[in-house]
């Protein structure tokens, strides 16, 4: 909602209250000013100037050199307007001015002539079509002056930010009366009261339903002369962007923002039979010109204003064509109407038209208002187009309601916001804005509304009507008097807080990618025609292709994140998301959501860290694997007891991911189902992605690990006495596992093995072809004695002996 | 010539056992094995022996070269563990050298953000619950006292996946749906990505809010307010000016908009504050009674607040963010920033 300062104080003094404070009260008043700027700020230098003497130009018979006077200077410019003349007063953009289309003003020479500024037409001032020829001021217009005030427009543009709400103040006698309310003064209105005389014989209305239509009110106007509005009228929509078309028009636009209430002027004799039916559309009425010459599809739910023939407007959108008010057009018909809200903004969707007219309809027309908001726009046309009104009119008011009466308590109100009130206080507030009240008992006042308050229908609306008049800044603060209770932690969430923080502590950074991506992720990632990930959930008015459907992966999303960061020169990479994932069910159903965990590794191990010391090294499937068993033993579900929740084992014949390189892939399992898998990716998966560098991936079902419960931490005695370490390096065949010998090791009845690691695994020369060798540290310990050289030997024998024979291994020698 | 060879090893490997940090190495391999140095002095000189005796010289010069070149190597390790080589017993430890830092990574400042919002309000005693990203026309709408064609839709651009199936366009649908299983009292918040069909340099369409509510017994607009000074002074760290101004919520009834004093200029006004000297942070509002009545709480028995907040824009003002399309492209000289 736009408004000028200078036409609010049409209707309300605002004595010395400044802008700035005006703004305020109108932003703590719930009309939220979004700017208070200065109307056409780039026609602020420009001046009035009057044309002295006009000389024809000697090289060019269209051009005139004229001397005009700004003030006390005069200067000559060459001018190609046909109107210029002696005497004429005009605007005057002078050399260094910069025009609103950009173009700076430059003394020059025109055909041999010197020129130092330029006289300005409407359009080339953005204030009009008109470019016939230079603007034309009233002759007794004082020169050199500035051409904003001189045209009163040396004023200031406001703009609020209107909730749905406020339908009211969507014109500018329902804000002058939210003001009028602050500074409780009276307003001044053009109008007041009007009543309409039903006497009408010249032309007939008819509703049929008037639960689409509850107020529909016409006159009409005879022998109007059309032409443009006098510069009162062209300034006022100017000065709030609309767009001065004729007298006729522009007093019905005008109306509109003064009143809040959209009338619409029918071309009387267009209309056939002299009657307005409003209806909804016939079967056979399938098309519809409206006014901006579009044709448009009608359905049978639309309401539409039509005369003896057939459809000339769509109510409360916009009018049609065949009934515009034209050049020609002497007879008007005036229509002010009041329609259901649904039923217009159903009609705006669906034709996709929005106009100033379905805004107020949507959001509700005050139907007390129709007849006084008509009365000021005849009164216009009157004095402004010539028109003759004739007496009598129609006001079919079907749809009137009970007078909206209601009841405020005192006790629930002072409740509710938390403050002391009393029948005066509240009826104080509430009069201010013209809700009248009386007592009703101790603790009720009965409470008037007015009509064009729409919003207030309940208890409620009245309680928000005192806080917003007394000023929320005016109602104390407190704590609210709970009784204790420990809020639930949400176990998820809770493990999502220890996972990240864990990750994040070991090097990767949390990404966050949008649910939705494009389908092409599904290609790229080279999923089977089978694979289930390719059910994607469709929107249906994605903003573009690229987040057209919900995830059903994250690792896409994070491979056009490490993407993004090489280009940018950020080679060494560790993300990871955790992040839900959409599998559709029915139509109309819900997706099932499920949270993943997804890292990448990819560049140098070392990261960014200082080359001083980094090693040029390169993350491995190792990386990933350390990683992500770091993450799981600090969700203590993995490494914290013999007996693990989750396991890794290799996968199985097609378990592989066909994004992922089968020979560096582990499979992960848990009691609760498949867990993931974390592998090397395929080049050529990483390629589709524009990625050349080695890419390794962990990918979890966040679900699963969030249902596991970890095992508890428990206390093992520290050891007293001390430990003997023994090393074995075996020779073994090479498709030995080393995991299958610590597997041995450990499941070995050597009691006193407290632990055992690889230290070395080598193969090469001078080892033969076919085989490793594998080195392993055996610890010892005994919890009840200090082992001697002989325990461990015998220990240590029997293990060599087993180890080599279940590998088909010997001893390395040396 | 043999001779010489002979004595070049003894002499390396005295010379070598008498180093003790990597500028005496250094010196070493110059003197040795550089290309100038003693070694290739003397093989310079096997051009000149005799061709019958070139193999044999040839074969007993490499494997002293290896012989030395082994040795260094070893050296070399074994002063390798100390900084790199750069720090020995004898050296001046240079400490404006950078220190050994472990990598870490960084939580998005969004996850960081949320952390702390939901930190201020657990320590109020708030439980936390989440919900589902695509919701119900219902709970999205209707539950909140949305009608179908209400205008107040407008100020919701949503993305449709079926008629009655959408993307939250916020985390409100969480109060119908807690208020459905769950009796008064009730404090609860609920974070979340929220979507709205709307791009462009202060839009994105996901972005993250926090929802919370408060439902008890003579539950009040004061309340409401103290609550909320509470949590944005604790998430601003100094003593703000808040203030509480009139708004529209169809779920709430009365509605308010936080504005609190502009974290840029201090309120002197500003371009971030569009010169106001305030900022929007979050819309509130006394829980309309509608609301109460589709879930079937008494409205005459119950009333709380509710409330919503934007954690982009938090983080924004928090941490001087001036475009939000950083959030979400995981620059990690973005994310490594805070």
């Amino acid at each position: 909602m736009k408004f000028t300062l200078d036409w609010l104080k049409e209707y309300i003094d605002t004595g010395d209250l400044s802008p700035e404070a005006l703004a305020d009260h109108l932003t703590m008043l719930g009309l939220e000013v979004d700017s208070v700027t200065k109307l056409f700020p780039e026609l602020q230098p420009l001046k009035t100037a009057k044309v002295l003497t006009v000389e024809t130009h000697p090289n060019a018979d269209n051009l005139h050199i004229c001397e005009v006077a700004v003030g006390d200077d005069t200067f000559s410019i060459v001018c190609g307007a046909p109107n210029v003349r002696e005497g004429l007063v005009t605007a005057i953009a002078l050399v260094g001015t910069v025009m609103p289309d950009g173009m700076k003003i430059k003394a020059s020479k025109v055909r041999g002539v010197k020129s130092t500024g330029m006289l300005c037409s409407e359009r080339e001032l953005g204030l009009g079509d008109s470019h016939t020829g230079i603007m034309e001021l009233p002759s007794d217009t004082e020169h050199g002056q500035p051409l904003l005030a001189t045209l009163g427009l040396d004023d200031l543009l406001v703009e609020v930010d209107l909730t749905p709400n406020r339908p009211d103040c969507a014109s500018v006698i329902g804000v002058a009366r939210e003001v009028a309310g602050i500074l409780r003064k009276p307003l001044t209105l053009p109008v007041e009261k009007a009543t309409i005389d039903h006497r009408n014989s010249e032309f007939s209305v008819d509703v049929e339903n008037c639960e689409l239509c509850p107020r529909y009110a016409a006159r009409l106007i005879r022998n109007v002369t059309i032409g443009p509005s006098p510069w009162w009228i062209q300034k006022r929509l100017l000065s709030i962007g609309l767009r001065p078309i004729n007298n006729v028009v522009d007093i019905t636009n005008l109306v509109m923002m003064e009143y809040g209430q959209p009338l619409h002027a029918f071309d009387f004799d267009t209309l056939n039979g002299k009657q307005i039916l409003v209806r909804n559309p016939r079967t056979n009425e399938k098309m519809f010109t409206t006014l901006d010459g579009v044709e448009r599809e009608l359905d049978s739910d639309m309401l539409m204003i039509c005369d003896g023939k057939g459809p000339v407007a769509v109510a409360g959108v916009m009018g049609g064509l065949n009934s515009e008010v034209s050049d020609i057009t002497t007879n008007i018909l005036l229509e002010s109407a009041c329609f259901n809200e649904v039923s217009i903004r159903k009609t705006a969707r669906k034709l996709k038209l929005a106009s100033e007219a379905s805004y107020r309809f949507e959001r509700g027309v005050d139907p007390g208002g129709c007849i006084i908001a008509m009365e000021r726009a005849i009164s216009l046309f009157c004095e402004v187009a010539g028109g003759e009104a004739v007496a009598g009119g129609v006001d079919l008011y079907g749809g009137i309601r009970p007078l909206n009466s209601q009841t405020l308590r005192i006790s629930r109100t002072a409740s509710l916001l938390g403050i002391d009130l009393d029948y005066d206080k509240i009826a104080n507030v509430l009069q201010s804005i013209g809700i009248r009240c009386k007592p009703k008992d101790d603790d009720t006042l009965w409470v008037n509304p007015p009509t064009f308050r729409v919003d207030i229908e309940r208890e409620a609306d009245l309680v928000e009507e005192v806080a917003r008049l007394i000023g929320y800044n005016n109602i104390p603060t407190s704590l609210p008097l709970v009784s204790l209770s420990y809020p639930e932690q949400d176990p998820k969430r809770h493990m999502r807080a220890k996972a990240s923080t864990l990750l994040a502590d070991i090097g990767f950074s949390e990404a966050i990618n949008y649910s939705f991506v494009t389908e092409k992720h599904l290609s790229m990632m080279h999923l089977a025609e089978d694979d289930s990930r390719r059910e994607m959930l469709q929107l249906l008015n994605p903003l573009s292709e690229e987040q057209s459907v919900m995830r059903t992966m994250l690792l896409p999303g994070l491979l056009e994140n490490l993407k993004r960061n090489i280009n940018f020169q950020q080679t060494d990479v560790k993300l990871f998301e955790i992040g839900k994932v959409f599998t559709p069910q029915g139509d109309n159903e819900q997706p099932i959501e499920k949270e993943r965990l997804t890292c990448i590794l990819s560049g140098k191990r070392a990261g960014e860290a200082s080359s001083l010391y980094a090693s040029d090294d390169r993350v491995d499937i190792f990386d990933a694997k350390g990683s992500c068993e770091l993450l799981l033993e600090t969700l203590r579900l993995y490494g914290v007891e013999l007996d693990d929740l989750v396991k890794f084992r290799s996968p199985n014949e097609n378990e592989a991911e066909v994004f992922s390189d089968p020979s560096q892939c582990l499979i992960l399992d848990s009691d609760k189902g498949p867990l993931g898998q974390l592998a090397r990716l395929q080049p050529e998966t990483a390629k589709e992605f524009g990625i050349k560098q080695e890419v390794f991936f962990i990918d979890l079902d966040f679900e699963i690990i969030s249902s596991l419960h970890g095992a508890a931490k428990s206390f093992h005695s520290l050891p007293v006495f001390p430990a003997v370490k023994r090393d074995i390096a075996l020779l073994v065949p090479i498709a030995v596992k080393a995991g299958d010998m610590l597997a041995t090791i450990h499941s070995s009845k050597e009691k006193f093995i407290e632990h055992c690691e690889i230290f070395d695994v080598y193969q090469g020369k001078p080892l033969d072809t076919g085989i490793k060798s594998v080195a392993i540290s055996v610890t010892y310990r005994s919890p009840t004695k200090t082992l001697t050289e002989k325990n461990v030997n015998k220990s240590h024998t029997r293990l060599i002996n087993l180890l080599t024979s279940k590998f088909n291994g010997s001893l390395r020698e040396g | 010539m043999e001779q010489e060879l002979d004595n070049l090893r003894t002499l390396a490997k005295e010379q070598l056992a008498a180093v003790t940090n990597s500028n005496q190495l250094e010196d070493f391999r110059i003197r040795f094995l550089g290309r100038k140095g003693q070694f290739s002095s003397i093989m310079k000189d096997l051009g000149q022996v005799p061709k019958e005796d070139k193999p044999r010289l040839g074969q007993m010069a490499n494997s002293v070269k290896k012989e030395i070149e082994a040795l260094y190597g070893e050296k070399q390790q074994a002063l390798a563990p100390v900084a790199g080589g750069m720090v020995g017993d004898s050296d001046e430890i240079d400490l404006t050298l950078p220190g050994r830092r472990p990598q870490t990574g960084k939580l998005h400042p969004v996850t960081q953000i949320m952390n702390e919002v939901c930190s201020i309000f657990e320590s109020l005693g708030f439980s936390v619950a989440e919900g589902p990203d695509v919701e119900h026309d219902h709970y999205n709408f209707e539950a909140l006292n949305i009608p179908a064609h209400h205008p107040a839709r407008d100020m919701h651009d949503t993305f449709y996946v079926s008629d009655s199936i959408l993307l939250r366009t916020h985390t409100s649908p969480m109060q119908a749906r807690i208020m459905e299983k769950q009796q008064p009292p009730l404090r609860v918040i609920a974070p979340g990505k929220v979507y709205r069909c709307d791009s462009d340099i202060t839009h994105t369409p996901m972005f993250h809010q926090v929802e919370g509510f408060l439902v008890d017994r003579d539950v009040s607009f004061a309340d409401l307010k103290g609550v909320l000074t509470i949590f944005t002074q604790k998430m601003f760290e100094k003593d703000l000016d808040l203030r509480f101004r009139p708004s529209f919520f169809p779920f709430t009834e009365p509605s308010a908009e936080v504005d609190i004093a502009c974290v840029i200029c201090d309120g002197a006004g500003c371009r971030v504050c569009k010169r106001t000297g305030w900022l929007e942070i979050l819309g509130a509002g006394m829980i309309d009674p509608e609301v109460f009545k589709m879930v079937g709480y008494n409205p005459e028995v119950y009333s709380g607040f509710a409330f919503g907040l934007g954690i982009e824009r938090i983080a924004m003002l928090k941490y001087g963010i001036d475009d939000i399309r950083l959030y979400y492209e995981n620059d990690l000289r973005f994310l490594s920033q805070f």
